[in-house]
């Protein structure tokens, strides 16, 4: 029987062919992924170390709970290793003391010197001083919208969020020896430095912004809010109108940058209660939420849609966010947290590689991106209780627990960093040291007790951890247990701009803000942020008027003298100690430094209207915000922790010794960039 | 009638898919997707090859040939040139015109397939410990007072929040929680009667209900492993919002492309061993 013409037939050479080269091009694939490997592999040879980061830990605190036997697991290490108070930096300011542990060296070599900062050309406009986003410039106009277009011929410069922080991560030094590093919500790292040899990988922590590009700003929706609606400090209060029991609300985005004049994108929700069964229903982009008050809804996407000219497809950008329903009735009342970046498809990079919080989420879900993650503006704005603010810091505290079991299932050896937030925004709440303060600056005495328990117990929590990973590594590994400072209650607060207008210094007197109605011919010094003293300095500033050297000199020293002697209405020393930035901080990145830095006695703290230059009628007041305990004083006074389990030669160890200390341990001797000294090393 | 014939045709379906379908709740998701489509593949094209004139397709292909031989050869012959690339149009139609009939052979047994498909890998069961929105749709009946509505307790589930009525859009909420893995049913009262819905609840793949649906055709096609609500019924559909199944080859967003890529891919490989000509 012969074979149809049509029918195809098996072409042995062809056959042979192809064999050859699916083979050829397997070997080339296998090749290529075994050399990409090899280069990839961890040279830290198995050596481990693990540095737990638990912001503001207060040694005090810990060793009386250590001496109660409440800290049984810190006890055990520092019985094997070492506990010992860690100089913090000037200022004890999060963002400062964090780049220091970066950089193994102080401000001069990081440039950040407070959490605001001002160009001395705009006069004193703030910005934020790790990150800082640049207007782009050029742009296409096509109808209402405007587009940047990078590439040839057009060659505009779209807006660009630049990392501020200046000077060599220790990273870079094991990345550059090919050891792995793995840093989970690393603060004063956004946007997150790039890894030049690929061992290095990071999630950004405290600075990381939320979609709408602030530091966390909540939306709250009930049937009192004001009717135009109100913005205040990291949130947004719109009011609700039931028709019926339904109401129609916005969640407002991000701006779409592609338009001349960028307007939030919002996204509509409807709102159904239903007072019966005291529960109420969402609708969020064809998602259904039913809650009861007190209960959490689970992470929401939000999807932003930017609209776009005619022909290109309308861009996306995807947000996360829940929704706290705090009452039905009588006053509606619904918490919704700032929009997140969505971790599954991050919209802006928030991890070194981008791909790797993708990677994270792919097998842990949706989480908190935004540095700050305990919600501290809706207690100080009155919009969460203590439980609910409590709550919902249990709530990060339990997600931060979820990917702390993630970063230590997935860590091999090398590096492993992981941060905690919930100590630091918890004690700027709850945080009171009876001895020292007999009297709660805005508590009564039984619930203050209450409120520091909630400390305690947290103390306790991350104990439990810190004994977790003590069992796995404490025979393999290095482990620190670091905090960046400590903590003291804040109950009286000093404003610096007032203090300078009493003395003459800044005029003229009715002046109420330095951002809007400061006389800068007559003005020789201002306060901005939290710490910081700038002088007017001719040649410096836009608007200078103190002529530098010997005037400049004279200015100083009157300053340090006269902020010394502040005394308050008691009798207390308001003011420990005033620094000048020349003396104190040496490097390459001085340029916005303030001239002087105010150490703050403790139980004081700059007011909170000097933070963006303010003035108030008195210079010295009563805080009574639910904020009640703080870490901005004198940096001797704030003390962070340092626990490890190998022994410390070190007596005095500070924030700038640890990343010495970790390339020791790696066998890598310490770089001429730092001016720290490992701890390990008499 | 036709919505009533999609019933019996999906109640057929739904005894032959629980069984050939059986292996996908123990096979790994990307395993399951690949066999079904590959046998799927195979099967359309075993089907084209009896249900499609192949001489006239073999006829069709070779004319098609010819003109592409045509145009090479005679490209400087403007004339020559459009009468091919007309010929060549019409090829196509007349091509496409040849697979009308199997094409039409198979759609009705495709869709049932798909839905059968979309029980397993829509979306994924809750886990335990999982909360999830069920929804009751509420015929809209302006003369016919709301009938009262309960959800009532069963074991393995725990009711949440709610129920949350919206009268302006005939439907009632509630939160569940699944606190035991297996097929569990919903009950609600209903005014005097009893209506149920499926609930799955479990790790890995079991089949997966998101909707009871109404007596309507489309909804039938797309949900059919519960029978529907009959149209004179005081409720209209119930749906819970089961999770998204994250997959490339077997995940609720995907699932669909995955297995028209590697059935269509399937059905190309295997043309040289069934000798059919597409």
């Amino acid at each position: 029987m012969t074979e149809p013409a049509s029918s195809p037939r098996v072409n042995r050479r062809a056959a042979l062919k192809g064999a050859a080269a699916v083979a050829g091009a397997g070997t080339l694939a296998a090749a290529s992924y075994w050399i990409g490997s090899v280069n990839r592999v961890s040279r830290s040879l198995g050596k481990k170390v693990i540095v737990i980061g638990i912001d503001g830990m207060d040694p005090r605190l810990c060793r009386s709970m250590m001496a109660a036997g409440q800290l049984p697991n810190m006890t055990k290490m520092a019985a094997a290793g070492g506990f010992s108070s860690l100089g913090t930096s000037i200022p004890p300011q999060s963002p400062v003391a964090w780049a220091n542990f970066i950089n193994g060296a102080g401000p001069g070599s990081h440039g950040i010197f407070d959490f605001i900062h001002r160009h001395p050309h705009e006069q004193c406009a703030p910005f934020f001083s790790a990150a800082e986003t640049l207007p782009g410039e050029g742009f296409l106009e096509l109808g209402e919208h405007q587009l940047q277009l990078d590439f040839w011929p057009f060659n505009h410069h779209p807006p660009e969020t630049v990392l501020r922080r200046q000077g060599v991560p220790f990273w870079d030094y094991l990345d550059a020896q090919k050891i792995t590093s793995v840093f989970y919500d690393l603060p004063s790292n956004y946007p997150p430095s790039p890894s030049q040899y690929g061992h290095h990988r990071c999630i950004s922590g405290m600075g990381t912004p939320d979609m709408l590009g602030t530091y966390g700003t909540y939306q709250y929706f009930s049937e009192d809010s004001p009717s135009a609606g109100l913005d205040e400090g990291g949130g947004r209060r719109s009011r609700l109108k039931f028709e019926g029991d339904s109401a129609r609300a916005s969640l407002v985005g991000p701006d779409n940058s592609l338009l001349k004049n960028p307007t939030p994108i919002t996204v509509d929700f409807e709102v159904h209660r239903d007072r019966a069964s005291n529960a109420a229903l969402l609708e969020v982009q064809g998602q259904k939420i039913v809650l009861k008050p007190g209960q959490w809804s689970r992470w929401t996407r939000l999807d932003f849609a930017l609209s776009t000219p005619f022909p290109i497809p309308t861009q996306h950008a995807g947000g996360i966010c829940r929704f706290l329903l705090q009452e039905v009735a009588p006053n509606f009342r619904l918490y919704v947290t700032p929009i997140n970046v969505d971790p599954s498809h991050p919209a802006v990079p928030v991890s070194e590689p981008a791909s790797f919080i993708e990677d994270v989420s792919r097998d842990l879900g949706l989480f908190y991106t935004t540095g700050f993650q305990e919600d501290h503006k809706a207690r100080s704005n009155g919009v969460f209780n203590d439980d609910e603010f409590r709550r919902q810091a249990t709530l990060v505290l339990e997600e931060r627990l979820n990917l702390f079991d993630y970063a230590v299932q997935n860590y091999e050896d090398g590096l492993l960093f992981f941060y905690f937030s919930s100590s630091d925004l918890q004690s700027h709440m709850f945080w009171w040291n009876p001895e020292e303060n007999p009297k709660h600056p805005s508590r009564s005495t039984p619930e203050a007790l209450s409120r520091y328990q909630y400390v305690k117990d947290l103390y306790r929590r991350l104990d439990g951890i810190i004994g977790d990973i003590h069992d796995r590594y404490g025979g393999k590994a290095t482990v620190f247990v670091m905090s960046d400072h400590g903590f003291a209650n804040f109950g009286r607060q000093f404003n610096v701009n007032s203090w300078l207008r009493d003395f003459g210094y800044l005029n003229p007197r009715e002046c109420t803000s330095i951002l809007t109605d400061v006389d800068w011919s007559r003005t020789r010094a201002y306060g901005l942020g939290i710490n910081g003293l700038y002088l007017n300095l001719k040649g410096r500033e836009r608007d200078g008027v103190v002529e530098p050297g010997e005037e400049q000199e004279r200015l100083t020293k009157q300053l340090i003298a006269r902020l010394r002697a502040v005394r308050d209405f008691n009798g207390e020393k308001v003011i420990r100690n005033v620094y000048r930035a020349s003396e104190i901080y040496s490097g390459n990145a001085t340029a916005l430094a303030p001239d002087l830095i105010i150490g703050y006695a403790r139980g004081y703290r700059a007011s909170w209207e000097t933070c963006l230059g303010e003035l108030t009628p008195d210079v010295l007041l009563d805080n009574t915000a639910a904020w009640s305990a703080d870490h901005c004083a004198d940096a001797l006074e704030v003390p962070g922790i340092l626990c490890c389990n190998k022994p410390l030669a070190s007596s005095d160890p500070s924030l700038v010794d640890i990343a010495p200390s970790i390339l020791n341990e790696f066998g890598l001797p310490t770089p001429a960039t730092m001016t720290g000294r490992s701890l390990f090393q008499t | 009638m036709l919505t009533q014939l999609v019933v019996w045709l999906n109640a057929l379906a739904g005894g032959i898919a629980g069984v050939a379908l059986a292996p996908v709740a123990w096979l790994p998701g990307w395993l399951s997707a690949t066999a079904i489509a590959v046998a799927t593949g195979i099967a359309m094209l075993y089907v084209f090859k009896h249900t499609s004139n192949q001489s006239a397709i073999q006829r069709t292909r070779n004319r098609i040939r010819a003109n592409l031989l045509a145009l090479s050869l005679f490209k400087d012959d403007l004339r020559v040139g459009l009468r091919c690339q007309g010929e060549l149009l019409a090829g196509a139609v007349r091509l496409l015109t040849l697979s009308f009939v199997p094409m039409l052979v198979m759609l009705a047994p495709m869709c049932l397939l798909l839905g059968q498909l979309s029980l397993w890998y829509q979306a994924r069961p809750l886990a335990v410990g999982e909360e999830a929105v069920v929804t009751l749709h509420l015929a809209n009946r302006d003369e016919q007072p709301i009938p009262e509505v309960r959800l009532q307790e069963a074991p393995g589930i725990a009711l949440g929040a709610g129920p949350v009525r919206v009268p302006g859009k005939h439907l009632i909420c509630w939160n569940i929680v699944a606190q035991e893995p297996g097929i569990h049913h919903l009950t609600f009262g209903v005014g005097e009667q009893t209506v149920t819905k499926q609930l799955a609840v479990g790790d890995g793949f079991l089949p997966t209900s998101l909707k009871r649906p109404g007596w309507n055709l489309t909804e039938v096609l797309l949900h059919p492993h519960e029978t529907p609500f009959p149209a004179e019924s005081p409720v209209q559909s119930i749906e819970v919002d089961f999770p998204e199944r994250l997959s490339w080859t077997s995940g609720s967003r995907s699932w669909l492309a995955y297995w028209f890529l590697v059935s269509m891919a399937a059905g190309f490989a295997a043309r040289p061993l069934l000798n059919v000509k597409i």
